[in-house]
């Protein structure tokens, strides 16, 4: 009896010493003198781990940064943790970086339900969550205080791929496979409200499970239907099964696609060349461009992680932090969360390698802006139209 | 486009029959519902991509390789982590088989990563023909309808004259009178495992050739195929393959219908049945009589 007291006693000091330290350590600050300690989660394993790669893009401008001496003589020290994709193990990673380490801002991080699993944790602990990898409204309507999103919105670029499908592709008969969730429907809404400006109406919508492998009958229907163009809206292996049932049954329209589709050497190569010839939004220029600042990034990832592959996701993670990073340059020395949040909701046509990106205070959505490009013979990438913004774009009026 | 949407009902009905049968060879022996089996599908086919990708073999070796592969992993399997348990329950084994799907699919995440890969059969879906006209087959599907159709028959012909396919009917339906009669019924439910594994592996291939090959990949068709066990009934093998055909159609009406209902017709099938005609629409029902 006198044992199992002892051991209650004991258990019950080491909970309590857990819970006090975890308490002590809430709210410390994520700077100091010598450092900036940013973070991001993203799936670096699991089923969404390809898109692992966006946090691991991230590090290099930071790196960079730190090669050059630091930003007002603070290093920037980065965190990455790998979530799974699964919002539960967000908000315990996130909670251990902020408690534990203590962070300043978290960039990227991919997974709608991540982000909005610990978007209202961060915003309460005044940690700033800056371009989260998803478009989300959520994220921006109505604006939060500490969330700024650089990722254009699909509804966006739903409206710029069928502006563009029209007026220089000349299609009258647009079909649209979508995924039956927020991403899907987003897009959706963005290509029928381009549509209605023209006086015309999809001539099929169809939705999709993410899980489905036999699509045969849905592309029955949009060959019944005679669509010219099929937009789609759906993960990458709904679209190789959308490819390859067309290819059997016979259908051949233009495949357009969200730029979720747009890492061609990938499409390209799971579906055994099929994907050639669509056309994706993109967030990112592509990769093989000549532009100084991404050559000089590329040139940085080949020296730093010679066995990443530079590809379109690891861009984005580049992209993501390239906006942080100039609002920390511009605080100065005196740096504080306030600060940051200053420089950021003044921050104007900011240009690095994605579109230019502009917040306030009103309206921390930083861009509507994407690129129209194709895939190329060997999963080239051909650019069809330059930076893009949407002048339907209704959250610019809210 | 009546006559498109049948053949192409068809097919993919013909690859949940396959992998339905899978169900069906240890639900048959064992009565246990192995939920590890689209990942031990899966995993088989991993196992030919990473011959065929790494070791340039020709597809045909790949493949027989990969058929005793899948043999060895179901009866490995059954070996070391169904039999050892103690006293088991249904429940507990099929607790047991979840576990092992969820190894199966970590292992092959580790290995091979989460990314998508592409996978490639003889019987491609990009060579196609016009039987009649409007009317498109691909070798994929002819591959399907004839793989299916081959295996069938000889299934029919193991379970009814050979001496193993006979015990293993024997040990499912009395496992007591089966030891007593001199088989070994360990040795048939290895057996049944393996067999089961090597259904699942040839449905995986199609599965992957149709659409792409990664650690998730074989779960909603097993899925579907587990519908089609249920409605051909779980104890008939002719009745799954059956019930796999049917299910492939009434996918594709339904889905050309009414497109957003078509990821539940699997489910209502399998609730209708089992309200209807709880033994399938194609196997006997026994009323157990205390």
């Amino acid at each position: 009896m006198k044992i199992k007291r002892t051991l209650f006693a004991v258990a019950l000091a080491i909970v309590c010493i857990f819970v006090l330290a975890v308490d002590a350590s809430a709210g410390r600050p994520g700077f100091d003198k010598k450092e900036i300690r940013i973070a991001q989660w993203g799936p670096q394993t699991g089923p969404a781990a390809p898109w692992g790669s966006v946090a691991r893009g991230s590090a290099i401008p930071f790196n960079l940064v730190n090669e050059e001496g630091g930003i007002h003589g603070r290093k920037i020290k980065y965190f990455i943790r790998d979530d799974q994709y699964n919002p539960a193990q967000t908000k315990a990673v996130v909670k251990e970086l902020v408690e534990r380490k203590g962070i300043f801002a978290f960039v990227g991080g991919v997974g709608g339900a991540c982000g909005m699993a610990v978007k209202d944790y961060l915003a309460k602990n005044k940690v700033i969550l800056f371009s989260p990898s998803t478009a989300i409204t959520e994220y921006v309507v109505p604006t939060q205080k500490y969330l700024f999103a650089t990722y254009p919105l699909y509804q966006d670029e739903g409206s710029i791929i069928t502006k563009y499908l029209v007026e220089k592709m000349g299609f009258k008969k647009i079909g649209f496979f979508y995924q039956n969730d927020a991403y899907g429907k987003n897009g959706l809404e963005g290509c029928k409200q381009r549509l209605a400006t023209y006086g015309m109406k999809l001539v099929a919508e169809i939705p999709v499970e993410p899980g489905e492998k036999d699509l045969a009958s849905q592309m029955l229907k949009f060959k019944k239907s005679g669509a010219e163009a099929v937009i789609l809206w759906v993960n990458p292996t709904t679209a190789v099964i959308s490819l390859k049932t067309c290819a059997t049954i016979g259908y051949k329209p233009q495949w357009v696609s969200s730029n979720t589709l747009s890492d061609y050497p990938l499409m390209y190569k799971i579906s055994g060349g099929l994907f050639e010839g669509v056309i994706t939004g993109a967030f990112a220029p592509p990769p093989d461009s000549d532009d100084p600042l991404l050559t000089k990034y590329r040139e940085a990832a080949k020296r730093m992680v010679p066995e990443e592959r530079w590809g379109t996701f690891f861009m984005a993670g580049i992209l993501f932090a390239e906006p942080l990073v100039e609002a920390l340059k511009r605080v100065g020395p005196n740096l504080s969360t306030e600060a940051c949040l200053k420089e950021l909701n003044s921050l104007k046509d900011f240009k690095g390698i994605g579109p230019v990106v502009n917040f306030n205070e009103n309206c921390h959505q930083g861009t509507d802006s994407v690129q129209i490009q194709k895939c190329g013979p060997g999963a080239s990438y051909i650019l069809l139209q330059d930076w893009t913004p949407n002048d339907l774009a209704t959250w610019k009026k809210k | 486009m009546i006559g498109q949407l049948i053949v192409e009902g068809l097919a993919i009905g013909a690859c949940y029959g396959l992998m339905a049968i899978g169900v069906v060879i240890i639900y048959k022996t064992s009565e246990v519902v192995n939920f590890a089996q689209g990942e031990m599908a899966m995993f088989s086919t991993f196992i030919a991509y990473h011959i065929l990708s790494y070791y340039h073999y020709p597809f045909w070796l790949a493949l027989i390789i990969t058929m005793v592969f899948a043999i060895l992993l179901g009866m490995f399997i059954e070996f070391a982590f169904l039999r050892p348990a103690k006293e088991p329950t249904a429940l507990g084994l099929i607790v047991i088989t979840l576990g092992a799907e969820m190894l199966l699919m970590g292992l092959a995440g580790w290995k091979w990563g989460a990314e998508q890969k592409y996978f490639e059969i003889p019987m491609s879906f990009n060579v196609t023909h016009e039987p009649i006209k409007g009317v498109i087959i691909s070798d994929w599907a002819i591959g399907v309808f004839v793989i299916a159709a081959i295996l069938m028959t000889l299934l029919y012909l193991f379970f009814k004259y050979t001496r193993v396919g006979v015990a293993m009917k024997a040990t499912q339906q009395n496992k007591n009178a089966a030891k007593i009669m001199g088989v070994r019924v360990e040795r048939m439910f290895s057996l049944a495992w393996g067999l089961s594994s090597l259904m699942g592996a040839i449905a995986a291939m199609f599965f992957a050739s149709r659409a792409t090959l990664d650690p998730n990949f074989m779960m909603e068709p097993f899925l579907r195929a587990f519908a089609a066990a249920v409605l051909g009934g779980l104890m008939s093998i002719p009745g799954v393959l059956i019930g796999g055909g049917l299910l492939g159609l009434i996918e594709n009406f339904f889905g050309y219908v009414w497109p957003e209902w078509k990821p539940i017709v699997a489910f209502l099938v399998i609730v209708l049945v089992l309200c209807v005609r709880p033994s399938g629409l194609f196997a006997k029902h026994y009323i157990k009589k205390v």
